[in-house]
This record gives structure tokens, C-alpha cells and sequence, in this order.
């Protein structure tokens, strides 16, 4: 079961969320412009290149915060889930609007140096040993660079080549460069801005970004102090024919049990491909189908039919005063599992 | 020093730029099966082979002498994210309430004073 590689793996869904996307950002940039331009002559101290630089330095900032949030909104509500699945498009054109305003900053705080120019961009400030007048161009050198690697390392080739762990753990980057990312403004802008409006949004927005985080950890945490070695699934009934539900068994790993035909099967819910979320899929042509490539599994071995060779992590179930019970310890990909049957009539 | 950390970066990019041209023509169809016959989103993956070429280059290498777990992609990879989310909840606070405090004037300009010469 292969898919050939393609510069963008386009849907309906993707095109409308970037049509989205890409709506706001043109919206805020010329908002912010034309509702600075007031201010921007050249008599004032604000013109309108560094203007420019503000409007598109703010847009990464909130466009950042909001991909960060993302993650912890869909851990503490689904219909949060939509946001999630193209994330990746949005972390791509946040690290481009993040580009421009570096170019801008580059091409009008460094100009005309008598140094060369990227050598005056690291040696123009060195005063790290002090937090006012903190040198902010490190930190945003420091983000830029780590947006421009999660950027460029995006496309699934990158996912299957690397595979998911590293994959994943290299673009855990986007914390540190948040961090930085808050204090290259709080140091910066948030220093000489005299429009109040801009202290409360950027506090507001950097403090969701964190209660949000500390609620969703905190969440998961509860749910891991009450784990056993079986999990609670439900009563078979509860799920959908055809369909699954996804169970967290710790935060890095989830199963997704399916309903077909009076049985339950349960399979690790990450897709072999490109870890999509199985549960999410439904049973076509009797195997579980991967909502994102449609990379098809059994139900009773997690294996790809023949003549693919995908495979998958499988679980045992069994029954337990009237409800369905996931024992949270994996089988190898591939291990057969005879399906737990029940009565319909009767769960 | 900064004239050194530029040729630094330099080097690194030409030494990227060699990997890439070698692994984008040569390597991907040996490391990944899907990529033969695909061309055209090839060099789309060029930044990023010239930003992280050495873990291309031990990535390749693992493929080549097959040194891969395969159960490995099946692992969490999620441990380290739980302290990181944490670290976020409570260093981005207190960078901001820093940086307030920080603050010479305040969230609100200071009216203008005309200041005129000692009489």
C-alpha cells in the first residue's frame, strides 16, 4: 500500500482551512498597517517600514499561540480535532510570515553598517548579562531558526524517513521557540509599545498558551493515576457499527476499538503510514480504513491485506460486568487477536 | 567572533548543500520506497536537508546497514513533551510579568511635559 510522494497532498478540507488561514493573515496585516499608518511618518518615530516589521512580527506571534494552543483544545475537546489535522499548514505559513519580518528588520535596522551585515546582526548587542536592553535579536534568531527547521522538515517524506518518534520529538522545538519567541517580544516591542491594547493581548494570549497547557497536562495526569492494567472501554453498544472509539491509555498512546458484525477488535489507533488517527476512520471492504490515505487494516491482526505489508500494534479485550475492558499493554504489530463477541440483542 | 560564527554557518550550508544534491538524486530511492518515480516535491526537502544534513546522513546510514528497529516507530515519543508543556505553563508567565515590570513607563504613555529653560 504505497503513496507516491507529491509536493502537497491536497483535500477540500485542506484548501478551505488555508483559504482560512491565509484570510486572516492578509486581513490583520493590512488592519495593523492602516490602523498604524496614523502614526507612521517620517517625523514620528515610528515610519512605515517599522511598521511593517510590527505588523508582521505580531501576526507570527498570535499565529504561533494559536498553534499551541491548538493541540491542548483538542486533548480537552473533539470538535477541536479539525484544527489539529493540518496544523502543519499553519506552522508552515507562521514560519513564513515570522520570515518576512525578519527580512524587514534585516533589510532596515542593518543597513548601512560599516560592518558586514549579518556580522553587525550578531555583534550589534551583546549585553546578555542584563534583561533590559536584552539582546532580542538572539532570541529571535534562536525561533526563526527553530520555525524554519519545523517549516522545512514538514512534508511527510520527513515523518516516514525519520520516523515518527524522532520526527516528533525534533519538532517538540516549537516550545523552546515559543519561549523565546514571548520574550523577544516582552523584551522588544512590549518595552516601547504605548498602545495598551497590545500589553493585554499579548499577555493574554501567552497566559492561554500556558493555562491551557497546565489544564490539558493536568487532565491527563488524573486519567494516568487511576490506570490498571484493563481500561474501561464502555458498553459494546456504545460504539458506533463500523466505527470506533478512541481510548487514552497514558498520553503518548491511544487504541481504537471497533464495532463490526457483534464483535470488537481493538488496534493502536496511530496509522503505520503517517500515524493518522485510525480511530477516526470506519471499516470499508471489511478492514479498518485510515481517514487521512485510506491505508487499509484487519481487525483481528492489524495487518495490511496482501500483497502490503503495513502492520500494527493490536490489544486484548474481554468483558467485564456487562462492559468492554482494553488490557493497556500492546502485542507486537501484527499479533492475531480472536475478536471479543457479544450478544447485540442483549448489550 | 561574529566574523567566525558566520563562516561557521557558511560551512555548514555548503557541507548541506552537497548532502542534499547527493541524497535527493542518489539516496531517496534507496532510503524510501515511496519516493521512487516521484520527483517533482523533491526540492521541497532541500532546506531541509541543508538545516539538519547530519541527522539525514545518520538516518541514511541506519537504512543502509539496516541498524532500524522497526517496533521503534510504534514507541511513544511523547514522554519529553509532558515537561515541556509544564515548562511552558510556567516560565511564559513569569517572562511576562518580567518583562511588565520591567516596563519604564508603564502600559500607559506618560502625558508630554513642555520643559523649558532655567529662567
Amino acid at each position: 500500500m504505497s503513496v507516491k510522494f507529491v509536493p502537497v497532498q491536497w483535500n477540500l478540507n485542506k484548501y478551505a482551512y488555508d483559504a482560512v488561514l491565509i484570510l486572516f493573515v492578509g486581513i490583520y496585516i493590512l488592519a495593523f498597517i492602516r490602523l498604524g499608518a496614523p502614526d507612521a511618518d517620517f517625523t514620528r518615530p515610528v515610519d512605515g517600514r517599522i511598521l511593517r516589521i510590527r505588523a508582521f512580527g505580531t501576526c507570527a506571534f498570535f499565529m504561533l499561540s494559536f498553534i499551541l494552543c491548538i493541540g491542548p483544545l483538542a486533548r480537552l475537546d473533539k470538535r477541536f480535532l479539525p484544527l489539529l489535522y493540518n496544523r502543519r499548514h499553519f506552522g508552515v505559513l507562521t514560519a513564513g510570515v515570522a520570515f518576512v519580518h525578519a527580512t524587514h528588520v534585516f533589510a532596515w535596522y542593518f543597513n548601512f553598517t560599516p560592518l558586514p551585515r549579518y556580522e553587525m546582526l550578531i555583534s550589534a548587542n551583546t549585553s546578555f548579562g542584563q534583561l533590559l536592553g536584552f539582546p532580542i535579536e538572539a532570541l529571535g534568531i534562536f525561533a526563526l531558526g527553530c520555525l524554519l527547521i519545523l517549516a522545512a522538515t514538514s512534508h511527510d517524506f520527513w515523518l516516514s524517513f525519520l520516523g515518527a518518534p524522532v520526527w516528533k520529538q525534533m519538532h517538540l522545538l516549537i516550545y523552546p521557540a515559543y519561549m523565546a519567541v514571548v520574550a523577544h517580544v516582552a523584551l522588544g516591542y512590549l518595552q516601547d509599545a504605548k498602545n495598551p491594547a497590545f500589553a493585554i493581548l499579548f499577555a493574554a494570549s501567552s497566559g492561554g498558551v500556558a493555562v491551557l497547557h497546565i489544564v490539558a497536562l493536568t487532565k491527563q495526569s488524573a486519567a494516568r493515576a487511576e490506570a490498571s492494567e484493563w481500561v474501561d472501554v464502555g458498553k459494546p453498544t456504545d460504539i458506533a457499527e463500523n466505527r470506533a472509539r478512541i481510548i487514552v491509555l497514558s498520553p503518548d498512546e491511544r487504541v481504537a476499538i471497533f464495532r463490526y458484525d457483534g464483535k470488537l477488535s481493538a488496534v493502536s489507533n496511530a496509522c503505520a503510514h503517517q500515524n493518522g488517527p485510525l480511530g477516526e476512520g470506519r471499516i470499508i471492504d471489511g478492514c479498518i480504513t485510515c481517514p487521512w490515505h485510506g491505508f487499509q487494516y484487519r481487525m483481528n491482526d492489524g495487518r495490511s491485506p496482501e500483497p502490503f505489508t503495513e502492520t500494527i500494534p493490536t490489544y486484548q479485550l474481554r468483558h467485564k460486568d456487562g462492559r468492554v475492558e482494553v488490557n493497556r499493554n500492546a502485542l507486537p504489530p501484527g499479533t492475531h487477536v480472536d475478536p471479543l463477541e457479544f450478544d447485540e440483542a442483549t448489550a | 567572533m561574529a566574523a567566525i560564527l558566520i563562516l561557521i554557518v557558511q560551512i555548514y550550508a555548503g557541507i548541506g548543500a552537497l548532502v542534499a544534491a547527493i541524497f535527493l538524486t542518489v539516496g531517496m530511492g534507496r532510503v524510501e520506497e515511496n519516493a521512487r518515480g516521484a520527483y517533482v516535491f523533491r526540492p521541497l526537502l532541500i532546506p531541509g536537508v541543508l538545516l539538519i544534513w547530519p541527522i539525514v546522513l545518520l538516518r541514511w546510514s541506519q537504512i543502509e546497514g539496516n541498524r532500524l528497529r522497526p517496533a521503534a516507530r510504534h514507541e511513544p515519543p511523547l514522554k519529553i513533551q509532558r515537561w515541556l508543556g509544564f515548562a511552558l505553563g510556567l516560565l511564559l508567565p513569569l517572562i511576562v510579568m518580567s518583562a511588565l515590570a520591567l516596563r519604564q513607563d508603564g502600559p500607559f504613555e506618560r502625558p508630554a511635559v513642555l520643559l523649558e529653560a532655567p529662567q
